[in-house]
């Protein structure tokens, strides 16, 4: 499509060229002829005359569109939840420019989220005292990058891009908290149960990267958690120079629920009664018919 | 093999749920328990949302209690007439305590106290009934003088209207007795979340003084009809019940409960007296250490207990 436009580019400026040029070998003769006929031929020759050029000067094009662009793929763009899924494997591939580093963040929409807090009640009982509300919180945050992402980039930049933990806390608004070192403290209190739970993770010098003919490559394979649940994760390719992002591509892995597991869980949310009815049923059921077995079988005195 | 959980959003190795339902079938069956005080917070252990966990377990029990029944019906161990009344106090009991939570979480302290509730009467219960039906294993002959130390209260009981014979218990009480300790335990099963077969099967035994194999088959019919209302409640409101995880849960309970109902016709009523106050005691225990020890994580999905 986009060599196509700059074929059509060039014809017509080989068009304006001959109509304006008085270079006339460039030109074909017919061109000074004036009927309609001869007029048609002139726009085939200078199409003609565009094809040669535009074959002759690809390379030079592409040449000059040199900047290495930044590539992204994941392996796994579509994960259906079947009966028996357990998570997947994801790989994420691309190519960068040549000496950058690499900081790759897969996150799920950004959204609120209510969790209890544990506290001491009557000075020594564990119990939840109260629930924390957590802002602008992805439900999964995964973070790797070639170096420790603090070495490879300014502060700036990683608020900017919420790029690791600490510009994470930065990001976060947490209610209620009475000052600075108790919302420190329930941030850290978050990560850890995020990391418990599977769908926060944090890796430096996982991602590999090789060199070939001039073109670097990156390549990271991690464990998609079972935990995520349904829903769309963005997964962004950061290239990172001189501790600035230089260059950042995008791509979506979509998570959906299928067949029997899709069935029930739209019917468990929109079919209540229904779906508690079968439940009860089948509950009933499964209770007489093993009764009934093991009545039979001697069960009984 | 795993397979994934609909609705909790999981995935489970099937021999889990598979394992517990038949341990705490066992239970159901042996005592007349539904054992949501031993499922639900194994469920949460294992990774399931514990809203979902309760509510599921719920579903199990449906399963669990109607194997059961059906295996204590068939030997004449279920005293229907007992069971519909304690029913009709644990209705009552349930909406009552179900507002006494709204109250307890509108005062801000609803956790404390129904932490403390369940540890005290849990720790009660399982005491009791552990330090009685061992002095009555060692000296069967006080039993002889048990009726007139307790003369009092059984003459209040009897004193009361509404006197009506229940013929597989072999007892005579008023109809208001079972309704109003139904009632009690109701309230109280309501406030901790749990189906109160714990407390059940010890208000039969020490209040109604039935015998304790029927106690067995009465506590899991009843059981069976306030968990066949909270499962549907909780399917219709909180959409929180697991189709497959209350499926491979019953595949083990409804197994388990028919081989305790086999086990517990060989024990004697004080020997299954004795092993459920164990067990009560141990749940106590394990909970008080979950209260006093400084947790792994102080942070936990906002939603259940």
């Amino acid at each position: 499509m986009k060599n196509f436009k700059v074929l059509l580019l060039m014809r017509s400026l080989v068009r304006r060229y001959c109509m304006t040029s008085s270079v006339i070998a460039a030109c074909p003769q017919s061109f000074l002829k004036k009927n309609s006929r001869q007029a048609g031929m002139t726009e085939n020759v200078s199409l003609l005359i565009a094809i040669v050029l535009f074959a002759v000067l690809l390379p030079l094009i592409f040449a000059g569109a040199a900047p290495a662009e930044l590539t992204i793929n994941a392996n796994h763009d579509y994960i259906t939840i079947d009966f028996f899924y357990h998570g997947r494997a994801v790989g994420v591939r691309g190519i960068s420019e040549p000496g950058t580093d690499i900081v790759i963040k897969i996150t799920s929409p950004e959204g609120h989220q209510a969790l209890n807090k544990k506290g001491k009640a009557a000075g020594f009982l564990w119990m939840n005292m109260g629930t924390l509300k957590f802002e602008h919180a992805p439900n999964l945050y995964f973070i790797h990058s070639t170096k420790k992402p603090d070495e490879i980039l300014s502060a700036e930049e990683m608020n900017k891009y919420v790029i690791g933990y600490p510009s994470m806390n930065k990001h976060i608004e947490i209610t209620p908290v009475s000052n600075d070192e108790e919302r420190t403290k329930w941030f850290n209190e978050f990560i850890r149960y995020k990391e418990a739970s599977k769908l926060y993770a944090a890796s430096s010098g996982r991602i590999k990267i090789t060199n070939e003919s001039g073109r670097q490559k990156y390549y990271i394979q991690t464990d998609w958690p079972y935990q995520a649940p349904p829903g769309e994760y963005l997964v962004t390719v950061y290239a990172v120079k001189d501790k600035k992002v230089i260059e950042k591509a995008e791509t979506k892995v979509t998570v959906e629920q299928a067949g029997i597991v899709k069935a029930l869980s739209g019917m468990a949310k929109s079919n209540g009664a229904l779906y508690g009815i079968i439940s009860i049923v089948a509950a009933l059921g499964a209770g007489f018919g093993v009764g009934m077995i093991f009545g039979k079988g001697g069960g009984t005195h | 093999m795993y397979l994934y959980l609909p609705v909790a959003l999981t995935s489970i190795n099937i021999l889990i749920p598979v394992g517990l339902g038949l341990v705490v079938g066992l239970l159901s069956g042996l005592f007349g328990v539904g054992g949501g005080f031993l499922m639900t917070p194994l469920l949460i252990m294992f990774g399931i949302p514990s809203t979902v966990a309760a509510a599921t377990d719920s579903t199990q029990i449906v399963a669990a209690s109607t194997s059961g029944t059906y295996a204590h019906w068939k030997v004449g161990n279920v005293d229907f007439k007992m069971g519909f009344h304690l029913l009709i106090g644990g209705f009552v009991g349930g909406l009552l305590g179900v507002q006494g939570i709204k109250i307890l979480k509108v005062m801000g302290n609803a956790d404390f106290v129904i932490k403390m509730t369940y540890v005290l009467m849990l720790g009660i219960v399982g005491t009791y009934m552990f330090i009685e039906s061992i002095q009555s294993m060692r000296n069967k002959k006080v039993e002889e003088s048990k009726p007139e130390k307790k003369s009092g209260f059984s003459r209040f009981l009897k004193s009361l209207p509404f006197q009506t014979h229940y013929e597989k218990s072999g007892v005579t009480h008023s109809a208001l007795v079972p309704i109003i300790f139904g009632g009690f335990v109701g309230v109280l099963a309501a406030v901790m979340g749990v189906g109160g077969g714990f407390l059940m099967v010890p208000v039969m035994a020490y209040i109604l003084k039935m015998p304790m194999h029927v106690i067995v088959g009465t506590s899991l019919f009843q059981i069976l009809f306030n968990c066949i209302e909270v499962t549907f409640l909780q399917a219709y409101t909180n959409h929180n019940v697991d189709f497959i995880l209350a499926v491979l849960l019953l595949l083990g309970s409804t197994v388990g409960a028919q081989v305790g109902a086999v086990f517990g016709r060989k024990l004697k009523g004080e020997q299954l007296k004795v092993i459920l106050a164990v067990i009560v005691l141990v749940v106590t225990v394990k909970i008080i250490f979950e209260l006093t020890l400084t947790p792994s994580l102080f942070l936990s999905q906002a939603g259940g207990h």
